[in-house]
Order: structure tokens, then C-alpha cells, then sequence
């Protein structure tokens, strides 16, 4: 069978930072792998260790930097990568979910994976939309929030546990090929041996633009639009109590009373 | 010339730091207070390939070079002084060898549990009279039909009471001065006669074991040498040489983590109404930590990569050791002196870093050894 992880290269904003117009400055941003999506990655590879004959192929969209974070994921144990990108995306100001859905689609039409990870969410924008649209778009059976899965290759099953609102769980059985959404918690990402970081170089990340994936630049066109970017206020509503333990523990369950818990 | 790492050594140097950032930095402070070797660290390393990285890939080592050798040592040193020494003796002392001088049936029986981290590396030169004057050794070796025999006292042996095996050197031909000594693969669990007598309490570093050990009448079989008879100096020689880039390498680490530590409590502290990084008192300390840590891992990194070309290594590692040991030493104690009353607690890691680097100072060759190695370098 063959498994295929989404990954993808997230900016991180260091403590002090300027916005620049409707982004933040550059020289801020650190990329790193999206956290979720080394949850999946680490499915996936557990994946291909438990069972026979599955091959792991990881697919991520972005500039020649993001080699760096996908090469990470040949490094845990993936067969071999695709990289997504063009100059026509370069210049788009932001890949919506519906890009990326559409973008993401054609590689799982040329790649006819079994079962699809990807992360809930990302890291920066955090539409926590793509892995279930992505599902819609190619037809595929899908869960989200997935923290435990049991693969049943021969059914053509995955049995997964789901996280609902309010702390409740569901099990669900999902028919393959399928899109699973991975929570982080699921597993415990591996680090990458340094055999593996020295075999990653040697492992294929494969370029594809739009013209090799059938798709036209109009794909990174956007209904929506960034407007502004800017810090919000925060507030402080922290109470500090301060005296003995008897005291403060008086205070508190004042406040608890006030706010309407436990009457 | 080209300062950037090589992709792969990037690479290696994140994950490594994140392993160090997450598995070792929370108990550096611990195993220290426990005098604690903390063997389930070096299982997680062997896990992740660490403990063979300069080794033969046919033997189980990594098959990487000097520079990515380096760049591991240099991470460990980061976080815990005594992880990093006992890795390095293990790879650069302990295993080295065996890769370089051992016959392929040694390195089938030594070399690979080594290179694979299922057992830890160790060497014994140093003597309780012999130290900087390392040749004048007293412990013997006495061939006896087809076995030497072995005895004397080897002083300050990293590892050797979690040694798989110990290369000793001892003298074989009393009459011929430097060509008279030659190296012994001891097998301290099975090998009747050897001892661990003491096990050191040090100023730091004490989650790296540091011992005395006594040869009483051990027998080794003659397959046990290590090359040839009589070349024991020129194989000491030749892994010093490796040796003190790694302990440049751990200096270089230890020197970052103490800056690391020295920085960011500068931009939290506040006095006077302001953070006091930006009182120049403060300022000039921190930026004299950068150019000094800067300058040692630059010196590494050189000699790492002579060495990594075939070039000679003599004068560079040299140099390399002499000044990282010393910026290790400097910039932990401004760190301590930065953090103030808290630096001198143990709740801070500056003060376990200005322990830890006076040893680099000390072992591998004194500074004051270098100085004489680098003189004659230099024709002097």
C-alpha cells in the first residue's frame, strides 16, 4: 500500500518582531516543520515498519528552502518526496485551502496513495481546513482529529479514535482510500538517526510545477484577501493572590463563587 | 572557501540539539549532584547512531567525517560537560584506534559493539608518575609463551568502570625509549587482574567517570596488541591529534551554553528600570563571549577539516584546543559573574560550566603542552 504525508514548512515568530504592510518581516520568521504534521509522519513510518510492501511518500508545496523541513521527513523514515512549486505561486500573496486542495488533489491523483496523513492544522495560518477538503475533493472517506488509529490493510479499514468539543471521543471506522487528519499525541515522533539524516540526502525529492501536475496558474488565485495584519491587544485579567495558603484559598473560592462555579 | 556546513551536518547539529535541549539539559544539573553516569543517555545516542560517527560504516560506525564529529561533540558540550567528555573519550580514545590500527578480526570483536553503542570505549596512558612526560611510563608488558602479562597503575582513565574494553598502553621493550611502548586491548569484565581502585570525586564533570585502575599479572592473549610491538607512541601520537579537536569540539559547547545562558538572562534581568544587557557593563560581556566562543569554533572547525583533507593536524588541533579550552574557562566565568548571586547557585548551569571547563585546560595535553607542541610547530 502506499501512505502519503502532506508536510509543511511553518513559519516561527520570534519574541520581538515588526509587520511589514500585511506581513511580518522576514528577517523574523524561522521555518521549521509543522508540528502536527510530524505527528503523521511518524504514523505514516510506523506504518510502513508494522506492515508489508507500503511505501511512504511525502508531499509538500513550497519554495526551494522547504527542501530542508521535507528532507527531515526522508530522514524519520519516508521513501521519497515530492515538492510542490512555481514561479506562479511565488508570486501569489497566499495559498488558500482551496489552492491547496486543488494543488494537493493532483498529486494524490498522480500518486493514487491508499490512505493520506496530514496534519490538523498548521502551525502559522492555521485554517485546520486543507486534509478534509483535500478528502472532498478526490473522493476519499475521511476523519479528522484522528489521536489513534488501528490499520487494517487487508479490509481496506482504518479504525480510528477521534477528539470531539467538550473532551468527548468518537471510534469510527473509515473505509480506504481515506483522509486522516492527525492530532498531535497520537504517537511519539522519533528523532531522526543520524544514519537516516546521511541516507535522507540520497533520497528523492521530486520538483513538480503546475504544467507537471496538469494544473494552470489560475489555481493560486484567492477569493480571499489579507487586509491587515496587526498585534492584538492583550489583556491581563491574572489575580494574584498573595498570603498564607488558608488565606489564599479563601480568595480564590471567592472568586470561583463570584464567577458562578460550583455554588 | 566555504564556512557554511554542509547540508548534512546542518541537519545533524538540529536534531542533535534538539535531542540535547529535550533528553539531556533537564537532568545535566541531576546527574551531577548523583555523581551518576547516565547510561540510559548513551543508549538513546547509540539508538540514534552518535556513538560512531567518525567510524567505518563496514564495523557498524557512521562513516561521517571529523567536521560532523565536531559538530556532535560541539552540541553535547552544550548541555553537559561530562555526556560529551565520556563520548569522546569513548570515540576519539576508546574506538578511534581500533578503526585505525586494528586487524579486521579486532575490529569484529572491539571495534563494532563500540562503534555501535553497545558498549561504551576507554584508553589508558596517563600513570600516577606520568603525565605530561607520557612516554615515561612504568607499566609492563611481558611476553609469556603466547600471552602478555600486564602490570602496573594507569591514573585518570575516563569510562573505565563502564568500559567494554580499554586500550593500555604499556612498555614492551624497556631499552627502547618511545619505540619500546605498545597498545593492549584489555577486557576489564573478563580479564582476571584488572582493577577499577578508585573512582575520582572531581571539581565538575562527575557524571564522567574518572578512575584509577590496576593491572595485577592480567593476561592477555597476543592477538590483543594493537598493531605491531613498539608502536604504541606513533598510534598516541596520531589519536591526540583527533583527540584535541575533540576536546575543542566539547570546549566550543561549553562555551556556547554558558554565553546561551549569560545572554538570555541579560535581555530578562532587569535593574535600574531596564534589562541589563543594555547597560554597557553588561553589553561588552556578552559581545566578548560571541567573539571568543566565534573565534574557538572557528579554530575547530579548521582543524576538522585538515584533518577530514589527510592534511597534518599537529599545529591546528593544537591551537584549537589551547584557545577553546581557555575561552570555555573565560566566558563560563563571566556567565557566573552576569548572572550574579543566582550565577553561583546550582540552579544556573554557568557555574557547572566554569567547573567543567578548567578540565579542558588540563586533560589531553595542558595548555601548557600545547604551547610546547605549537613552539616546535612553529620551529621554536
Amino acid at each position: 500500500m502506499k501512505v502519503l504525508v502532506t508536510v509543511k514548512e511553518v513559519a516561527a515568530v520570534e519574541d520581538e518582531f515588526e509587520i511589514d504592510g500585511t506581513a511580518i518581516d522576514e528577517a523574523y520568521l524561522e521555518y521549521d516543520l509543522n508540528e502536527w504534521d510530524d505527528y503523521a509522519i511518524e504514523e505514516g513510518v510506523q506504518i510502513s515498519e508494522s506492515e508489508d510492501d507500503v511505501e511512504v511518500v511525502s508531499v509538500t508545496i513550497g519554495p526551494e528552502r522547504s527542501e530542508e523541513t521535507i528532507r527531515m521527513a526522508l530522514a524519520k523514515g519516508a521513501d521519497r518526496a515530492v515538492r510542490v512549486w512555481d514561479d506562479s505561486l511565488e508570486d501569489a500573496e497566499m495559498l488558500d485551502v482551496e489552492a491547496k486542495t486543488n494543488l494537493l488533489a493532483a498529486v494524490v491523483e498522480e500518486e493514487e496513495p491508499d490512505l493520506v496523513l496530514s496534519g490538523v492544522q498548521a502551525d502559522d495560518d492555521g485554517f485546520g481546513a486543507t486534509g478534509v477538503s483535500l478528502a472532498d475533493e478526490v473522493g476519499f472517506e475521511w476523519a479528522a482529529v484522528v489521536n489513534d488509529l488501528e490499520l487494517d490493510v487487508e479490509g481496506g479499514v482504518a479504525s480510528v479514535r477521534r477528539e470531539l468539543e467538550g473532551g468527548v471521543e468518537e471510534l469510527t471506522d473509515v473505509d480506504l482510500p481515506a483522509v486522516l487528519t492527525i492530532q498531535t499525541g497520537i504517537n511519539e515522533p522519533r528523532y531522526a538517526s543520524l544514519r537516516g539524516i546521511r541516507q535522507a540526502q540520497r533520497k528523492e525529492i521530486k520538483p513538480m510545477t503546475l504544467d507537471d501536475l496538469g494544473l494552470s496558474a489560475d489555481v493560486a488565485e484567492s477569493d480571499l484577501e489579507i487586509v491587515d495584519m496587526y498585534e492584538p491587544e492583550t489583556e491581563s485579567d491574572a489575580t494574584l493572590f498573595e498570603g498564607s495558603p488558608d488565606e489564599t484559598a479563601g480568595q480564590l473560592a471567592e472568586v470561583l463563587r463570584d464567577g458562578g462555579v460550583g455554588q | 572557501m566555504d564556512f557554511d556546513l554542509p547540508t548534512e551536518h546542518q541537519m545533524i547539529q538540529e536534531e542533535v540539539r534538539r535531542f540535547c535541549d529535550e533528553e539531556i539539559e533537564p537532568i545535566a544539573q541531576d546527574i551531577e549532584d548523583e555523581h551518576r553516569f547516565p547510561q540510559e543517555i548513551f543508549d538513546q545516542l547509540a539508538d540514534l547512531d552518535v556513538m560512531g560517527v567518525p567510524i567505518d560504516e563496514e564495523y557498524g560506525g557512521l562513516g561521517g567525517d571529523t567536521l560532523m564529529y565536531a559538530v556532535v561533540a560541539e552540541e553535547l558540550g552544550r548541555v553537559s560537560g561530562s555526556v560529551a567528555l565520556s563520548y569522546v573519550a569513548h570515540t576519539s580514545l576508546g574506538t578511534k584506534p581500533l578503526d585505525l590500527f586494528g586487524t579486521p578480526k579486532q575490529k569484529e570483536e572491539w571495534l563494532e559493539p563500540l562503534a555501535s553503542g553497545e558498549g561504551m570505549g576507554a584508553w589508558a596512558l596517563t600513570e600516577p608518575g606520568s603525565g605530561s612526560d607520557a612516554s615515561d611510563m612504568d607499566t609492563m608488558a611481558v611476553k609469556d609463551g603466547d600471552e602478555y602479562v600486564l602490570n602496573g597503575t594507569k591514573q585518570f582513565i575516563t569510562n573505565a568502570n563502564v568500559a567494554n574494553s580499554v586500550l593500555v598502553k604499556a612498555v614492551t621493550d624497556p631499552g627502547a625509549g618511545y619505540d619500546g611502548i605498545s597498545t593492549f586491548i584489555v577486557d576489564p569484565e573478563n580479564d582476571d587482574g584488572f582493577e577499577v581502585s578508585t573512582v575520582w570525586d572531581k571539581m565538575g564533570l562527575n557524571a564522567s567517570p574518572t578512575c584509577e585502575i590496576q593491572l595485577d599479572d592480567v593476561r592477555v592473549p597476543e592477538d590483543r596488541l594493537l598493531g605491531e610491538e613498539g608502536e604504541g607512541w606513533k598510534q598516541t601520537m596520531k589519536t591526540l591529534d583527533g583527540g584535541r579537536i575533540s576536546i575543542a569540539a566539547i570546549s566550543t559547547g561549553l562555551a556556547q551554553g554558558a554565553y546561551e545562558a549569560a545572554k538570555t538572562y541579560s535581555k530578562e534581568r532587569e535593574q535600574f528600570g531596564k534589562p541589563i544587557s543594555k547597560f554597557d557593563a553588561i553589553r561588552d560581556k556578552i559581545v566578548h563571549m560571541e567573539r571568543q566562543v566565534e573565534r574557538a569554533r572557528l579554530l575547530t572547525h579548521k582543524s576538522a577539516w585538515q584533518y577530514d583533507q589527510g592534511e597534518s593536524v599537529t599545529k591546528s588541533s593544537s591551537l584549537a584546543k589551547l584557545d577553546a579550552s581557555e575561552a570555555a574557562r573565560k566566558v563560563a566565568e563571566e556567565a557566573v559573574q552576569v548572572l550574579g548571586g543566582y550565577g553561583y547557585t546550582e540552579d544556573f548551569s554557568p557555574q557547572r560550566f566554569m567547573r567543567d571547563a578548567k578540565l579542558m585546560e588540563i586533560g589531553e595535553g595542558t595548555s601548557e603542552i600545547q604551547h610546547l607542541v605549537i613552539g616546535r610547530e612553529l620551529g621554536l
